[in-house]
């Protein structure tokens, strides 16, 4: 097997690092100190929203993992034996898959206690254990899973006029057929060689990725066609976080309007909370949300009203989110009667989480809802970033309508008005929220 | 309606002696069957023996011979020999061939309170065997050792002497041996009699105790401590106690001059001022004539003395308690627990009647497992074990519902004896059986106050061991995995560095045993235990 010269320098440079800090841990145990891994903690409460640079960071808290702690001592534990795997891969020259490495790492420890019984403990039970572990020693040691050269499941897919080196191939992106390029779990190791396009379109639905993509779309209008399939994975996001920095194309997302889609919008502009370490090197702060947006569905008319009643928390400046002369509706009330999904419970709550309890109870009329949400959601303050003019007012009709719309509803108004119409409406106006 | 008929059988009359009722009803006396008589038998005569000894400062050493005495038949020939007081030989007939014949029948702690006891064993042996009884027996102060061959006469309720003699002795022997054969059951009764010398022995540690048994087994339970219970004295009735009948004797027995000095010399706790405001309330002049007193002055005597508010308690001077030192050592040579403590409370009193209570807890080493309502119950009365009717007792009502186990950190069923001892002139048994004791309630709360008091220091130091075995615990939590982390960091420093595995071990076994406080030793045992899976 060949090995690419950008995967042998990767490798070389993890196993270093991994060696020494290990080395040092081993130092101090000979010299009988403590055994401790001292790593940034990765949670919430250590998660800072940077406003300057518009990223979600790890903050400065760091955490004392220690073997003489009872209850860290199986987690100082399994950071070994996976930091231990891992060496062992690097140093063979393999390609894990963070499943690999679950199965590689389990196994039982039998031990006896003090009244002489036997015992049996598995080294960790479920991959989500042993996947933290590897968030863990990403932190600790500072080097990402792709630079230690461990895969995990490919679900981003891309399309267009771009023409890559992968390993040692050189690749047509704009040559893949009906199907598309799979977007490798280390995209750092990708070389841009080509491109010819005016712009970047990521989806979050497969099919719909796949409706444009026939329909021709990226050839027609010089696009990098993307999606995510559903929460984008670090590949995906690297990549698209790469085309941006390294191509100064404009990135645009398109969501489901609903809460979920909104927070997919979030983690490609400015990261995600479990992964905040990386927010760095994946979020891409010059993404922009084109769509659905609920004032396309609803049009701003719905917004003003809602706004109105939002001037007690935001103050009268909120007001100027509204435009003049107002925006019209994409959709007619006979079609939104067809394409409209009524919300759940927990697509309230989601919502909730995203813009603050406050804003909701401004503005949902449903009194069992607006009970409901009292119950589960008082005091919720809400994420910063969601809190601006331009998400209050998406969110406010979501909260007023309690009412959502998946993108392929748009596709099914006919893709040639998603394609031709919506989508390039959209983007020639600067109808997007940054 | 017929004519009732003029001539009615006529009703016959006459008297029988104490002896014939008890030949009769022995089983009011505990005798009823082979099996219950030969558990009975056993137990009246180990109990003389060591009232024989213990209550009057002697350490006991007691034999007890159980052996079948007749190849076809169930015959049992019983000795029971003791190193005490023995009986003036004058006495010996009478002691043992009189029916209601006693020495105990005086204000003091005994165990033996009937004067029955030995008699109803000899009578139930001598209808069912026709064998006599053989005492052997000499006092500290005799010369010579004395040798009675005994009968009762049922009908008059005497001793027939059928043989007698007496020898010297070249030795500085005194003691009793009695020994008498009955029909008994030895397989059916094994159980209880082993049973009640164990837990005899349980609360006499001061004694050495020979048990022989007919299926040539011997147990022997060897003295652990010198000191004996502060052995009984014997006290006046405390005015409470007291009723017409009793202060009729003592007028007639004409042994005072005045009633006051009567008051003063028959009763405890009453000085001269006591005498004379009682006197005063029942309208007696102080210093008439006993003689001269009707049974309405009497009267008005007794109920001026129950209503008196301002007696003393009685006294416990008559009381034997066992002492926490007994208790203790009584339960370490039986069971070998980890943790032993007892009680003594001080003297209490219910209805003019002086009382004691005390308690020990066993817990651990060969302590056998309770049930899981309540704890392994060993009740005594007077140093009596009381083995039956534990379902009716006051004891059983305490431990059943008056204390909470689990708020004294014990989870039942668990290794757990709990002792009660209760001792008084006057123990409210339930019944004549002389098994259980009647929830009077100042008994009650002594009861649950001792033991309290003794399951406060059990939760102290289970509170300690939980704490222990938690640290032990966190040990374990920790060294198990030094040898996955040992692996891992070999693998990680390379090939070159493998030699350093041992030492990383080593390392961190002396980490783990340094922060947590636990022998290195116990950590390597834990780590050499491992295996690590593939
Ligand atoms: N082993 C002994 N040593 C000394 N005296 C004894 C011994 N056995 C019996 N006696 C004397 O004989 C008396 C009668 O004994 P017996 O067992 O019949 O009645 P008790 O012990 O007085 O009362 P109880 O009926 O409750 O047992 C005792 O009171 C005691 O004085
Ligand atoms: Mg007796």
């Amino acid at each position: 097997m060949a090995i690419s010269s950008v995967d042998k320098y990767a490798r070389q440079r993890s196993l270093e690092i991994l060696r020494k800090k290990f080395a040092s841990i081993a130092k101090r145990i000979l010299e009988g100190k403590k055994p401790v891994l001292i790593m940034p903690k990765r949670v919430l409460s250590n998660t800072i929203y940077d406003m300057k640079k518009k990223l979600l960071l790890l903050g400065p808290e760091m955490k004392r993992r220690s073997l003489l702690d009872v209850n860290e001592a199986r987690k100082f534990m399994q950071t070994l034996l996976m930091a231990s795997i891992i060496y062992e891969a690097l140093v063979n020259d393999e390609y894990p898959t963070i499943r690999d490495l679950y199965y590689r790492g389990k196994h039982t420890i039998s031990y006896r206690d003090i009244s002489g019984k036997m015992h049996h403990e598995n080294t960790w039970d479920e991959q989500r254990e042993s996947d933290a572990v590897i968030r863990d020693i990403e932190v600790f040691l500072g080097v990402l899973r792709e630079e230690m050269l461990i895969l995990s499941k490919e679900k981003g897919k891309v399309v267009g006029n771009l023409i890559i080196k992968s390993g040692d191939d050189v690749i047509d992106l704009s040559k893949m057929g009906h199907g598309a390029y799979a977007i490798e779990p280390t995209p750092d190791l990708i070389e841009f060689k080509d491109i010819d396009a005016e712009f970047v379109l990521v989806v979050e639905k497969d099919a719909v990725f796949q409706q444009l993509h026939r329909y021709g779309f990226w050839k027609k209008y010089k696009a990098i066609l993307i999606t995510s399939a559903g929460q984008p994975d670090r590949a995906t996001r690297r990549f698209v976080r790469r085309l941006s920095e390294e191509l100064k194309l404009p990135i645009y997302i398109l969501t489901d309007a609903d809460p979920y889609g909104w927070y997919i919008y979030s983690v490609f502009k400015i990261g995600s909370i479990t992964l905040s370490y990386e927010s760095e090197r994946l979020a891409t702060p010059d993404a922009k949300f084109i769509g659905v947006s609920m004032t396309d569905i609803f049009g701003e008319e719905e917004a003003a009203k809602n706004i109105n009643k939002l001037t007690s928390i935001f103050g009268k400046e909120i007001k100027d989110a509204i435009s003049k002369p107002r925006k019209k509706a994409y959709l007619s009330e006979k079609e939104r009667r067809n394409y409209i999904i009524k919300a759940k419970k927990k697509d309230v709550e989601r919502a909730v989480e995203l813009v603050g309890y406050d804003v909701a109870d401004k503005l949902i009329s449903n009194p069992e809802i607006k009970k409901y949400i009292r119950q589960k959601k008082l005091g919720v303050s809400g994420y910063p970033w969601f809190r601006t003019p331009e998400w209050i007012k998406e969110i406010s009709i979501f909260f007023s309508k309690l009412a959502k719309l998946e993108i392929e509803a748009m596709a099914s108004k006919g893709l040639k008005f998603l394609a031709d119409t919506y989508i390039p409406t959209k983007i020639e106006t600067g109808d997007w929220i940054d | 309606m017929g004519v009732m008929s003029a001539v009615a059988p006529a009703e016959r009359y006459r008297a029988i002696s104490p002896a014939e009722f008890f030949y009769k009803y022995r089983e009011i006396a505990g005798f009823s069957n082979p099996a219950r008589a030969l558990y009975q038998a056993v137990r009246e005569f180990v109990e003389n023996a060591l009232d024989a000894t213990d209550s009057h400062g002697i350490l006991p050493n007691i034999k007890i011979i159980i052996e079948k005495a007749d190849e076809n038949r169930e015959f049992y020939r019983v000795t029971v020999e003791d190193n005490g007081i023995g009986l003036p030989p004058h006495v010996v007939p009478e002691a043992f061939g009189r029916v209601l014949f006693s020495s105990k029948y005086i204000l003091r702690q005994t165990r033996g309170m009937f004067g029955l006891g030995a008699k109803v064993a000899i009578l139930y042996g001598q209808m069912t065997t026709g064998r006599p009884v053989e005492v052997i027996t000499s006092q500290p102060n005799l010369r010579r050792i004395y040798y009675f061959k005994l009968r009762i006469d049922i009908n008059k309720n005497e001793p027939i002497i059928i043989e007698r003699g007496s020898w010297r002795k070249n030795r500085d022997w005194h003691g009793t041996i009695v020994s008498m054969t009955l029909e008994g059951d030895w397989s059916r009764a094994k159980q209880r009699i082993k049973d009640y010398i164990l837990r005899t022995a349980v609360v006499t540690p001061y004694a050495n105790i020979v048990f022989m048994t007919p299926d040539g087994e011997i147990y022997y339970y060897e003295r652990v401590i010198d000191k004996l219970p502060r052995p009984p004295k014997e006290v006046k009735p405390h005015p409470y106690g007291v009723d017409l009948e009793l202060m009729k004797r003592i007028r007639d027995s004409g042994s005072f001059s005045t009633v006051k000095e009567m008051l003063m010399k028959s009763f405890q706790g009453i000085g001269s001022v006591t005498a004379l405001s009682l006197l005063e309330i029942a309208g007696i002049s102080p210093d008439l004539s006993p003689k001269s007193l009707n049974d309405r002055q009497l009267l008005e005597l007794v109920n001026a003395m129950k209503n008196y508010k301002r007696f003393r308690a009685p006294t416990s001077e008559a009381l034997s308690p066992l002492g926490e030192e007994v208790i203790k050592a009584g339960l370490k040579r039986i069971y070998e627990p980890e943790f032993v403590e007892a009680v003594t409370r001080k003297p209490s009193a219910y209805q003019g009647h002086p009382f004691i209570v005390e308690v020990g807890i066993a817990f651990g080493g060969k302590v056998p497992l309770s049930n899981d309502k309540y704890p392994t119950l060993l009740r005594y009365a007077n140093k009596i074990p009381l083995l039956y009717d534990e379902g009716s007792d006051v004891s059983t009502a305490v431990v059943k519902e008056d204390i909470s186990w689990d708020q004294y950190l014990v989870k039942l069923p668990a290794p757990i004896i709990v002792l009660v001892h209760i001792c008084s002139t006057k123990v409210p048994f339930k019944g004549v059986g002389k098994e259980s004791i009647a929830d009077v309630k100042e008994i009650r709360n002594e009861i649950k106050l001792a033991i309290q008091e003794v399951a406060r220091r059990l939760r102290v130091y289970l509170s300690k061991k939980i704490k222990e075995e938690e640290k032990k615990k966190r040990v374990v939590s920790l060294a198990k995995y030094v040898p996955e982390i040992v692996r891992a960091l070999t693998i990680i420093l390379g090939d070159g560095q493998g030699g350093k595995a041992k030492l990383l071990e080593e390392k961190l076994v002396e980490i783990v045993s340094l922060r947590t406080g636990l022998p290195k030793d116990e950590v390597y045992k834990v780590v050499r235990s491992v295996e690590i899976g593939v």
